[in-house]
């Protein structure tokens, strides 16, 4: 049967084996290499996307569950040419280091911030349980989280 | 003065170098880019130790969609750091589980892995060795039987059976030191276990095959590395292989050895078409390049008032199956085990110990990470049998000004005690956390620990174009430490007057730019820095010549900056320097210029060290850490409460980028030291396959680690600088062991400490640690000693 969803706002149609996962869809179909095959275990949240609004690790998700899901990848999270507020922080922070990590960074933290506008540092900490950084250390990520709520955008 | 060139050397028949391919239709032009990428999979042994029999590869290749199979045969030849001992692909004798036998490529990778799976494969088992201990018993099969015959690419390594290589140092008289009545002796044996760098892009190669020449685009630190090895196993000529490096998706040294791709180089030439060569996770962690487990044992000769009269120790080092980047690291045992204090008199052997599991490499500051371990555990062992505080002993003992290390280099200038004395005055000004230990063991401990900077051949090529912007070029990657996007952009716009952003840095290839040792050991910014500073000074000088004769001036009285040619202190009597750069383009051309830097060399004694590959280190760096830790009694749960970082950095070119590195290194590190545990099973496979088993801190782990930038202390580096990047994991392990032993009251002697170990420390159930393997008596470790079979160590008057 083939599958019927939005990716990015665009509608498309799949017709592949059901059980492909979301992330061998975007990047080896779609070419949106946004998403970072790294654990391909839902461990480390490189290949974070929303589904339906909510993060979660596309290499455990397979396509046929998808059916009439909108998906947005880190490619369509803000119109072209423009940051969203957390990839601004990420940048304004001097944050990234190697990069793998940050697709799915920004992607957990944009759902976060949406559902939890004015977190703690602690809990900033908890929801980044399944995004892994080997480089950073983290903290800068989390000072760049918290200047949001500082500056009044979040 | 220039000698003409006699046209009939260049006057010929040429043929074109691009028809091949442009007659096959291989050439591939911007419109065919992405289309028909062939994907590879590796075909591993599935044990430890087995002589190849027989291997048919016919029921892989009666497979629809495989395109080629690379073998043995494809590259033959052996490689490695130091010694050539490793084969790209083994079709003769298998050395760990996991070790790369054939490679296919196919139409996907599907295909490709189930081809692999299709080979026949059959081996004969052989004996195996799946620990230093048992390599190193008399009766141990050796695992390298023709290791005589193995080519040597350094000369001076001591060698035989088992031990891979063997550096030693021997300063002064430490019989006599040991002898003496005013002295104690203290000895312990410490160990550690691996550490998995775990970069998220694992080791990848994707290869083509283009009029007659290699291109091969890779994730790697080192790509003039890559051209040489690859040529090699391949036999072509060098200039036959092109590196083009994009962004890198972390590297921390797994990345600084040639692995993978000439695999793919030999697929890619065998299918005329672009080969992709992708590890698994699994296959990445399960062969993954390691920091080394190591063991030690070792034994000071100490005065009451802390005078380090005499240092004898012993490190052995798993090299792995091959001996790879633990030969070159034996070296390395000098400068940091050697190295924070003022000997008397020292004797260190460092042996790189086969053994038939997947082979190590490098890692962030490599074996100066446990080696500070063993060292700064050992000195609070040592302050307790003295009756010292660890503080003071530090204090007095530590290397300054005019003090000679272990191979008798001269270190200059006062540096560690100063840097003692800062973190003291930062611990004095910040409030201690002992608080937040609630009814918890509580502990705290400061470290000194020595690293340095692998210098080195780097090149580089300043182009300044016309619309007043500069283009480096050089062999720099950029893996996510900020050199290539932020050190050198602004080395360069600091000499020519531009902003960093009107530079323009070039990725690494290797047709573009000069020879470079690679990015790694903190040399990125001190060799590539230099090298791209001298280029754009011959740049500037060139560009103020030409700005004198316009502007009537001398040029020593003109400066560069914010775009334009001004004369000093007196701004805006200047021009453009577009109006410059014209002016010099139409009297000679486009202006450029180039710089080269290598290592200078820093002497060490006559005599002091065999075996090793730097004798003395010509940029130290030292860092001092300092840690509080809260230990959970029934639990043995180590929480970290307090981080704090006084490093040595020379300059700080871009202060917050190098905070970055501490924070981001001392992270690592505390995963290194409570909860990184790789184990190797009986069948001598690594048992951490994924994220799920292999546990790296997470944001919650990890707290904001408190710095004091410590700069001015001497440095060959551009403007003062030394590597940032590397140095910041140093003593991590140090600082925590030491912590937790304060807090707990017992003897910390291995890492990681997992709660499990920590739990059965607090609780007595932990012998105090012994290495029977490693003699007592510093002579017996050595190679072509009588060394007694296994005896336990001697007993004798130790604190």
């Amino acid at each position: 049967m083939p599958i019927e969803l939005t990716l990015n706002g665009e509608a498309i149609t799949l017709d592949i084996d059901p059980r492909t996962p979301l992330l061998d869809v975007l990047r080896d179909r779609h070419g949106l290499t946004g998403a970072k095959a790294v654990c391909r275990e839902g461990f480390c949240g490189a290949c974070t996307v929303h589904i339906d609004g909510q993060a979660v690790p596309s290499c455990l998700r397979p396509i046929g569950l998808l059916q009439g899901c909108s998906i947005v990848t880190v490619e369509g999270l803000a119109p072209p040419g423009t940051l969203n507020r957390v990839q601004q922080a990420f940048i304004d922070h001097d944050v990234v280091q190697c990069g793998m990590c940050f697709p799915g960074m920004v992607m957990t933290l944009t759902d976060f911030l949406d559902r939890e506008p004015t977190p703690t540092r602690d809990q900033i900490k908890a929801a980044l349980v399944g995004n892994i950084c080997r480089c950073t250390g983290y903290e800068r990520i989390i000072d760049a989280v918290l200047s949001l709520q500082a500056e009044g955008v979040a | 003065m220039n000698r003409p060139t006699d046209p009939r050397t260049v006057v010929m028949n040429l043929p074109r170098r691009d028809a091949l391919d442009k007659v096959t239709g291989r050439t591939r032009y911007t419109s065919d880019l992405g289309a028909g990428v062939l994907h590879a999979a590796i075909l591993r042994s599935t044990v430890a130790s087995a002589r190849i029999l027989r291997m048919d590869f016919s029921p892989a290749l009666a497979m629809k969609g495989v395109r080629a199979i690379a073998q043995a045969s494809d590259a033959p030849g052996l490689f490695g750091i130091g010694i050539a001992d490793h084969p790209l692909l083994n079709g003769s004798r298998i050395r760990f589980k996991g070790e790369p036998l054939a490679a296919i490529a196919a139409d996907t990778l599907e295909i490709a892995r189930a081809a692999a799976a299709a080979v026949i494969v059959e081996t004969e088992p052989l004996p195996a060795v799946m620990t230093m201990a048992d390599a190193l018993s008399p009766d141990a099969p050796i695992i390298h039987p023709d290791w005589k015959s193995y080519e040597l690419l350094r000369e001076g390594g001591i060698r035989g059976g088992n031990v891979a290589w063997e550096a030693r140092v021997s300063r002064g008289d430490t019989d006599a030191a040991f002898a003496r009545p005013d002295i104690i002796i203290i000895e312990d044996c410490f160990q550690v276990g691996r550490q998995n760098q775990l970069p998220f892009e694992p080791r990848c190669a994707v290869a083509s095959y283009e009029d007659g020449r290699y291109h091969i685009h890779t994730s790697t630190q080192v790509p003039w590395t890559v051209r040489a090895v690859t040529a090699k196993a391949l036999g072509v000529s060098p200039s036959r292989v092109r590196v083009t490096v994009p962004a890198v998706g972390g590297g921390f040294g797994l990345k600084f050895d040639c692995t993978i791709e000439p695999i793919a180089a030999v697929l890619a030439q065998k299918t005329g078409r672009t080969v992709s060569l992708v590890h698994s996770r699994e296959e990445e962690n399960l062969t993954c390049l390691c920091r080394e487990n190591a063991e030690v044992r070792i034994r000071s000769a100490v005065t009451a008032e802390g005078e380090i009269a005499g240092r004898e120790a012993t490190v052995l080092m798993d090299c792995g199956a091959y001996g790879g980047e633990q030969v070159f690291l034996t070296t390395m045992t000098a400068h940091t085990l050697g190295g924070n204090y003022k000997l008397g008199s020292v004797r260190l052997n460092s042996r790189a110990v086969y053994t038939n599991t997947p082979p190590n490499g490098a890692f962030r500051a490599c074996n100066g990470v446990y080696n500070t371990f063993f060292l700064e555990r050992h000195t609070d062992n040592i302050a307790r049998a003295i009756g010292m505080h660890p503080l003071e002993l530090r204090r007095r003992a530590v290397l300054g000004d005019g003090d000679i290390g272990a191979t008798g280099q001269v270190f200059l200038g006062d540096v560690l005690r100063p840097m003692l004395d800062r973190m003291a005055a930062f611990r004095d000004r910040t409030p201690d956390q002992r608080d937040r230990a609630d009814g918890r063991l509580y502990g705290r401990a400061t470290t000194v620990g020595t690293w340095f900077i692998f210098v080195g051949p780097s090149s580089a090529t300043v182009n300044l174009n016309a619309d007043g912007s500069a283009t480096l070029v050089t062999s720099g990657v950029e893996i996510g430490s900020g050199t290539m996007v932020q050190a050198l952009p602004q080395i360069v716009a600091a000499t020519l007057g531009l902003s960093p952003d009107e530079v323009i840095v070039k990725a690494a290839d290797t047709d573009a730019a000069g020879r470079d040792l690679g990015v790694g050991g903190g040399r990125a910014t001190v060799s590539i820095g230099a090298a791209s500073k001298m280029a754009a000074e011959r740049v500037r000088d060139q560009i103020l010549n030409i700005a004198a004769e316009m502007l009537q001036a001398q040029p020593e009285d003109l400066i560069l900056t914010k775009g334009r040619v001004e004369i000093a202190d007196r701004p805006g009597t200047g021009m453009a320097i577009t109006s410059a750069i014209a002016r010099a383009e139409a009297l000679h051309g486009p202006v450029s210029g180039n710089g080269n830097f290598t290592a200078p060399g820093v002497a060490a004694l006559p005599g002091c060290a065999a075996g090793h590959f730097i004798e003395a280190i010509d940029i130290p760096v030292f860092a001092v850490h300092d840690c509080e830790v809260a230990v959970d009694p029934d639990t043995g749960h180590v929480e970290v409460l307090s981080y704090k970082v006084v490093q040595d950095v020379g300059l700080a070119l871009n202060p917050r980028a190098v905070h970055s590195q501490i924070q981001g290194g001392v992270v690592q590190g505390l995963g290194y030291a409570l909860h990184e545990k790789i184990s190797i099973g009986p069948d001598g496979a690594l048992e951490q396959p994924g994220f799920e088993q292999y546990l790296v801190p997470l944001a919650g782990d990890v707290v904001p680690v408190e710095i004091d930038l410590y700069e001015g202390a001497p440095s060959i580096g551009p403007l003062g600088t030394k590597g940032a990047g590397e140095v910041p994991i140093l003593n991590v392990g140090a600082t925590v062991a030491c912590a937790v032993s304060r807090a707990i009251g017992r003897d910390v002697s291995e890492l990681p400490l997992t709660p499990p170990t920590v739990l059965a420390l607090i609780q007595g159930r932990t012998d105090r640690m012994d290495h029977p393997h490693i003699a007592a008596e510093w002579t017996e470790n050595l190679l072509g000693a009588e060394v007694p079979p296994r005896s336990p160590a001697k007993s004798r008057p130790t604190h």
